[in-house]
């Protein structure tokens, strides 16, 4: 009985995703968008849409050509600031874009995956962050790189005492990704939902508006210590990134 | 009496119609069951090898195929190749999973000889020789016959499986260890049995033998 579930299993269900693509990164119906890139870096688009996941909680739908075309510039341009040796430490290999990105029913910008060396961006997220969600995912896949460098609890302690950060980044309404006026120690009320969110927010505002974050650290001490650490654990891997 | 009746002409031609027809109806069924037919016979002593060190010899059932193995590129999985070769390890690896027009790949020593295949756990087997470091070569192109050692998802977990490409798989390039290149008999590995569209095959073709060219 073992064996006959077995063979049904083998026969009726590999065949779904016998491509070459899904063999690498585990994900179907995508084609290659751009291969030969300066940082060895390769552009994946979504032909069909597609479930993966434990219980195929990530979905996303396939991308519209024309709008992945403009989207394109604007993620070419950022992920040229990455070389390849910076890319290879993080492990990140593909960027598979989509439309309409879910994780459990939440919608999100990006989904990164260092065990795949997969980052996937839904190229229709908000265009007022869009710059910086990229680099903001980026950081999450330096941290899973380099866990013991971005502690959370050590980053935590930068805090004051009082604060607390929720369970995890969904379970606050702690959402909003526009910087706050007065920052005391935190950039956005996303922020404040949990310490990896806190550091892939600093992270980003230094990719995409560095004189601007410079600027907040004079007058808050909290937020200087946290930006010096991201800085100083970021050079460790490469000098030039920030 | 029995009175003799002559055929006519337009039953005479439809008796030889008939005849013609049950004749090339049974031929025509033991010729395209044979798929072997149209497929050139490599014969070794009609070849010239520039590197005769570095050429292998994989019969399957359809004949021989040739293949060029690349140490320059990537001399500790040629090295290893070359080991299963002589070790006679590869002989009866089945070509259990056929992505059509894609791939094909064998080599799995401990799950996937033809006398013991073992679909439960087919593609975890070891050779019992360890497992390799990735040579990636960022220059080399996976075309069509490309060969390269098949690894888990993680790098640095080769060990004896390894695949044939059948067509210029482009993102294969970086990814995998490059080991040889098919010279001559690529015909022969496109006619190895496919799992229709499953990647599995049941019944799965096999390898005769694997030599290296023996140089007199």
């Amino acid at each position: 009985m073992k064996i006959l579930f077995l063979f049904i299993l083998i026969f009726h269900i590999s065949h779904v995703n016998a491509d070459e693509i899904y063999n690498l990164i585990k994900i179907p119906n995508l084609e290659i968008y751009k291969l030969n890139n300066d940082n060895n870096i390769r552009y994946l688009n979504s032909k069909g849409d597609f479930k993966i996941g434990v219980d195929d909680n990530i979905t996303c739908n396939k991308t519209n050509q024309q709008n992945l075309n403009t989207k394109f510039q604007v993620i070419e341009r950022n992920i040229k600031r990455y070389n390849s040796k910076f890319l290879k430490k993080i492990n990140l290999k593909y960027i598979v874009f989509c439309e309409g990105l879910f994780i459990s029913n939440i919608n999100t910008g990006g989904i990164p995956d260092n065990k795949n060396r997969t980052l996937i961006l839904d190229i229709n997220f908000n265009e007022k962050y869009f710059e910086r969600m990229i680099h903001h995912e980026i950081f999450h896949m330096i941290q899973n790189a380099y866990k013991g460098d971005f502690n959370d609890q050590k980053f935590s302690l930068f805090n004051n005492s009082d604060f607390k950060y929720a369970e995890c980044s969904t379970c606050s309404d702690r959402l909003n990704l526009d910087l706050y006026e007065n920052t005391n120690g935190f950039l956005t009320e996303y922020s404040k939902s949990i310490p990896s969110e806190d550091m892939a927010e600093i992270f980003s505002f230094l990719m995409v508006n560095k004189n601007l974050i410079e600027e907040k650290i004079n007058t808050d001490p909290i937020l200087n210590n946290k930006v010096n650490f991201i800085k100083i654990n970021i050079s460790k891997i490469d000098e030039n990134i920030l | 009496m029995i009175k003799v009746i002559k055929a006519s002409k337009s039953e005479k031609i439809l008796f030889i119609f008939l005849i013609v027809l049950t004749v090339s109806t049974f031929s025509s069924f033991f010729l395209l069951k044979n798929k072997c037919l149209f497929i050139d016979n490599n014969d070794l002593k009609n070849i010239n090898f520039e590197n005769p060190n570095n050429i292998a010899v994989m019969n399957l059932e359809c004949g021989n195929v040739i293949i060029e193995l690349y140490p320059e590129v990537s001399p500790k999985a040629v090295e290893r190749f070359k080991t299963l070769i002589k070790k006679k390890m590869y002989d009866g690896s089945a070509f259990y999973k056929v992505v059509e027009n894609t791939l094909v790949q064998a080599g799995d020593i401990e799950f996937g000889n033809i006398e013991y295949l073992d679909y439960s756990k087919i593609g975890s087997g070891k050779s019992g020789l360890g497992l390799l470091k990735s040579e990636i070569s960022d220059d080399f192109e996976f075309t069509e016959g490309s060969i390269g050692f098949a690894r888990s998802t993680k790098f640095d977990s080769e060990d004896s499986e390894f695949f044939i490409t059948l067509k210029e798989i482009p993102i294969y390039q970086g990814e995998y260890t490059p080991v040889g290149k098919v010279k001559y008999g690529l015909d022969i590995i496109k006619k190895i049995k496919t799992g229709n569209k499953a990647i599995y095959v049941l019944r799965p073709d096999y390898i005769k033998t694997f030599r290296m060219l023996e140089i007199n």
